[in-house]
């Protein structure tokens, strides 16, 4: 059922890191999400995109158990990230978040230097047990993040001093400096002008050869840019899946026709 | 241009002059009532200090006589100097000053009530210090008693007809002569700060009000301030949102309405009553006003807590925070202000705090400081209780003084948490 094949070292493009199986997520009586079934490979952008509301930032969330903190949530349904179902009472969210990094909408750096933010992830969870080991855990995560060039004289200044893109670029920096696997973004750029965006999509891009990328747009234009598959939501359900080509050049739905062709949402 | 009316309203038509005056004069009516409210608070306020200051003042100084004393060996027992006839020494010293009345004992007694009944006690002391002193002459400065303090400070007018005075016109002109021979000083009253309660004004001091009192506020503080964040922590942060967390909120804050008496009857019936802990300590008061700051705290720190945007605790669950980490890493530094705020506001309540102290005793009559919070000791504002209760005239202007010091206190508190607040703020 599941693509997950461990004693083949070469990861293919088309790998299923994350499987997802009827989910449904209520908060209190309502349903946002309506059994959603869906792959998630490795080494791939996928967007979510759909009209607001439509569940796909719930959906998200799910994937790393972020909704957990929200009292009224409930998820019912199997997701597995490497055939590891993470809603199992053995699995620790806390050790899930780390390998499930997130970026959000706003920026969000803590209120801490550049370098404490980047460092903080690798901090908690026992990564770097010497400061060179550390120093050297934050250049690559900034230079993951292609700020390391705009940041490496003032890693002690504030991180709320810097400008919204490179904030959103720290943030990023923070949520690889755990060496996740999966990388989710809640709308990354939604806060950021169209330079700060250009940079921040062009970073996706290079993700994806390490990560598996997900990332919630409401811009049909970036999901086309960035991603290579395309999930479409509606009203809590997952109408379309594909790649992205062809959802928005042959979507196979009509509701799907309609929202990328700016009918609906 | 039949429209312009039709769009809304003509720049220049009366109507519309008429409505902007309306406008304008109600907004000044607005302002002026506040302006008003503000007024009316500082003249209050200023009424307040200015009444505690003008009769407050005298309290800072106090009527001494310098006098040369001499230690009669005859009247000291050497290997007991704490056993001796100071109240003599004190006699003979006046009987210099006064030679004419040598002989006349009535009168000598009369004069040396002008020195303070604790004046013998003075020079005990300084005896007791150094016995070498013992058969030497010695220059003390001793306090006159409340009614010539008065006189020196013109509270009493000795134009007033002699029935109505409370100093006779001989011992006027007994003081006066001692003010030509220039050994009446006025310094300033240290006594107020560093002596104990006395039934004598002149002798009467803050020292064991303000050492009870701090170490009243040490104990509120060591049990509020832990107790009070983490209550609020748990609350906040890991409480589940059901009818017995809304049924505890609702008396959390119910609590902090709950008239201060209150809680004296219950630190007298619980710790007094039930745990038999003595009367009157400060370990008492302390437990019994953090009883009333607790709710204060943990009302404040909730606050505080909630203030934490959620995207710095998302950012920090997000990369893999445990709930603790976020809380002590994150949500409470950035809250810290907020909490430091609350608590020393909620101090500054308890150390003003008069109802619970006087139920479990702390208006004794204690005539000296404290050296434990186990010790009896009154508070700031007992002492001001008792000050006022008490007929001496001297008492009336120490309770304005004592009043002005706990003000003093109260303001540097204040001071101490808006620095506070500027400091952790600033931390970025």
């Amino acid at each position: 059922m599941y693509d997950v094949n461990k004693s083949e070292p070469e990861l293919d493009q088309t790998e299923t890191k994350i499987a997802a199986r009827k989910v449904q997520v209520f908060y209190g009586a309502n349903q946002a999400i309506k059994d959603v079934d869906i792959d998630i490979q490795d080494k791939t952008v996928t967007s979510f995109i759909g009209p607001s509301g439509c569940g796909k930032s719930t959906f998200l969330r799910c994937l790393n158990r972020m909704n957990d903190t929200i009292d009224i949530c409930r998820v019912e349904g199997e997701i597995r990230l490497d055939g590891q179902d993470i809603y199992a009472p053995s699995v620790d969210p806390v050790q899930l978040r780390a390998k499930v990094g997130m970026v959000f909408q706003k920026p969000n750096p803590f209120p801490k230097s550049i370098y404490d933010n980047v460092a903080y992830g690798p901090k908690i969870h026992g990564m770097a047990r010497v400061k060179a080991d550390l120093d050297a855990v934050v250049e690559t995560a900034l230079r993951d993040a292609g700020l390391w060039e705009e940041a490496k004289d003032r890693l002690d200044t504030p991180g709320t001093g810097l400008s919204g893109g490179q904030q959103q670029r720290l943030c990023i920096a923070r949520a690889v400096a755990t060496r996740p696997e999966v990388l989710l973004m809640d709308e990354p750029c939604s806060a950021l002008d169209p330079i700060a965006t250009a940079q921040v999509e062009e970073l996706i891009d290079e993700l994806r050869q390490n990560y598996a990328v997900v990332i919630v747009t409401h811009s049909m234009q970036q999901a086309a840019r960035v991603s290579q598959r395309t999930a479409f939501f509606h009203l809590g359900d997952l109408v379309e899946y594909g790649d992205t080509d062809t959802i928005f050049t042959n979507p196979q739905d009509h509701r799907t026709e309609s929202y990328v062709t700016g009918r609906i949402g | 241009m039949t429209d312009a009316t039709a769009r809304g309203f003509d720049w220049a038509s009366s109507e519309n002059d008429a409505n902007l005056r309306k406008r304008k004069r109600s907004q000044l009516w607005l302002q002026s009532l506040g302006i008003g409210a503000i007024s009316i608070a500082f003249a209050m306020l200023f009424l307040l200090v200015g009444s505690l200051i003008s009769t407050g003042y005298h309290a800072f100084t106090q009527t001494h006589l310098e006098l040369e004393v001499t230690l009669d060996p005859d009247l000291i027992d050497a290997d007991n100097p704490n056993s001796g006839d100071y109240r003599q020494i004190l006699t003979d010293t006046m009987q210099v000053q006064f030679p004419d009345v040598a002989d006349d004992r009535a009168e000598l007694r009369k004069l040396t009530s002008i020195l303070s009944n604790g004046a013998q006690f003075t020079i005990r002391d300084r005896v007791v210090a150094n016995p070498d002193l013992i058969g030497e002459t010695i220059t003390v400065k001793v306090p006159v008693s409340d009614d010539y303090d008065q006189l020196n400070k013109g509270l009493i007018d000795p134009d007033t007809p002699e029935a109505n005075r409370r100093l006779k016109d001989d011992e006027i002109a007994a003081f006066n002569q001692l003010n030509e021979a220039g050994v009446v000083t006025k310094p300033l009253n240290w006594a107020l700060l560093t002596n104990a309660d006395s039934r004598f004004p002149e002798q009467a001091g803050l020292k064991g009000a303000i050492i009870g009192s701090a170490y009243a506020l040490l104990v509120c503080f060591l049990l509020s301030f832990p107790v009070g964040i983490g209550a609020a922590i748990y609350l906040e942060e890991f409480a589940p949102k059901n009818r017995i967390s809304d049924l505890i909120e609702i008396n959390i804050n119910n609590l902090a309405a709950v008239p201060s008496v209150v809680f004296g009857l219950l630190g007298l019936a619980v710790f007094i009553g039930w745990f038999g802990m003595p009367r009157s300590v400060p370990f008492v008061g302390g437990m019994t006003l953090a009883l009333m700051t607790l709710p204060t705290i943990i009302i404040a720190t909730r606050a505080a807590i909630k203030a934490v945007p959620p995207s710095i605790r998302e950012a920090a669950l997000g990369v893999g925070a445990s709930k603790q980490q976020v809380v002590f890493g994150h949500v409470l530094p950035l809250a810290m202000p907020g909490i430091l705020t609350g608590t020393i506001i909620g101090l500054a309540q308890a150390l003003g705090e008069t109802a619970p102290l006087l139920l479990i005793g702390m208006n004794a009559f204690i005539t000296s400081a404290p050296e434990t919070p186990f010790d009896s000791a009154t508070a700031l504002p007992t002492q001001i209780y008792i000050w006022a209760d008490s007929p001496e005239r001297g008492f009336v202007s120490r309770t304005s003084a004592a009043i002005l010091v706990l003000l003093t206190f109260l303001i540097t508190m204040n001071a101490i948490a808006i620095f506070l607040r500027h400091k952790f703020e600033r931390k970025w």
